[in-house]
């Protein structure tokens, strides 16, 4: 994409045919995924298991809108692991964050108990 | 830029010559271009702000006591515990105090999801050159970002306005709806956070919708033509995907969990 090619050398030949299957694709994974999150919206009790279900599905709707959509899955392998190595360190800063709000729920309970 | 000519007067040495050595700007790291790398690291930084804001919300989910039939009998809205997001987001436009679980919301994802999808078929129509193929999709996504700030605009003032029943707050008074500082769903936080979560990244949405507009003015005026690639409608495009991968998380820990 660096090179800049004259605006003269655009409108030479046809523009070539759109070669978009891989997008509907992708994009019928993703209304997929979200139906079924919607299926276990209803048909399943709440829980820890149908939370970690919602999580799962969640990261693989994230991996298709990055991987195709993003194209991350096409770039080198520094920039994917530029991007990739930060965010597993939010999952700590999550599971962390949630152990400590566990924590202070059960300190307020006992000192108002 | 085709009227000025170089003179044949200055000597090839002293022009200026392109630099490609590897520590001159020649070297393109991850061979991404600037403006992408710089746009991937910009998102990088931005889903630490989301991700800080969805954490807070976890955390003070957990702080709060979840909802559990057998101890606090059938639902109601309390600040005992947390409320259910399937009993808060339950209203749908036009169809009055009907009972429609998560579906206005299901109908923002999908607009949303579609709005990506007709971005990517404009990055690949810029790539084929295409300037019609290019205005026609990123009209689409206008359209559709358009619309899904609308639909937000709504479920806010739904949310605002509050449920017919309201609640009985420690005054004894009655409370519809919700504020900053009260609402009639749960604990005061869960107002907050819906206000700050969903508004941040409307707002988001908002500023991607400009972004668009003005790539549509541009590729009409033929801007991206002359420069000979188009992107910056890419560019504009990994943004746009970025607002809607964050709508997925937004859904799954607001919504659904």
């Amino acid at each position: 994409m660096a090179h800049h090619a004259p605006a003269a050398d655009t409108h030479v030949g046809e523009i070539p045919k759109p070669n978009t299957g891989w997008i509907w694709k992708t994009f019928f994974v993703l209304v997929g995924i979200t139906a079924l999150e919607f299926v276990f919206v209803f048909f399943m009790d709440p829980g820890t298991m149908r939370n970690a279900i919602f999580i799962i599905l969640t990261i693989f709707k994230a991996f298709f809108i990055v991987a195709e959509f993003m194209h991350l899955k096409h770039e080198t392998k520094g920039l994917i692991w530029t991007i990739l190595i930060p965010m597993a360190l939010l999952i700590w800063l999550l599971v962390a964050l949630i152990t400590e709000g566990n924590a202070i729920g059960a300190a307020v309970h006992n000192f108002l108990n | 830029m085709s009227t000025i000519s170089t003179t044949q007067t200055i000597p090839d040495s002293a022009l200026d010559k392109p630099r490609t050595g590897t520590w001159d700007g020649g070297n393109e790291p991850f061979k991404a271009s600037y403006g992408k790398l710089m746009m991937w690291f910009f998102l990088l930084s931005d889903a630490f702000t989301f991700a800080a804001f969805l954490t807070t919300y976890g955390l003070i989910r957990h702080r709060y006591a979840a909802y559990d039939e057998k101890i606090h009998g059938a639902f109601k809205f309390s600040s005992d515990y947390w409320p259910i997001p399937d009993k808060v987001f339950n209203a749908f436009p036009g169809m009055g105090h009907a009972d429609v679980p998560l579906g206005f919301v299901a109908l923002m994802t999908m607009i949303l999801i579609f709005s990506s999808v007709t971005m990517v078929l404009a990055v690949e129509a810029g790539h084929r050159m295409d300037k019609k193929d290019v205005q026609k999709w990123l009209l689409w996504t206008i359209l559709f970002g358009a619309t899904f700030l609308c639909s937000q605009a709504w479920e806010w003032s739904h949310f605002i306005g509050g449920h017919e029943e309201g609640t009985k707050m420690a005054d004894g008074t009655v409370f519809h709806g919700a504020n900053l500082a009260m609402n009639q769903y749960g604990p005061v936080l869960f107002g907050d956070l819906f206000f700050f979560i969903t508004g941040f990244h409307g707002t988001h949405v908002f500023s991607g919708v400009c972004l668009l507009v003005w790539s549509f003015i541009a590729t009409t005026n033929g801007t991206f033509e002359k420069r000979g690639h188009y992107e910056m409608v890419e560019k504009i495009g990994l943004y746009w995907h970025f607002v809607d991968l964050v709508w997925v998380f937004v859904f799954t820990f607001f919504y659904l969990v």
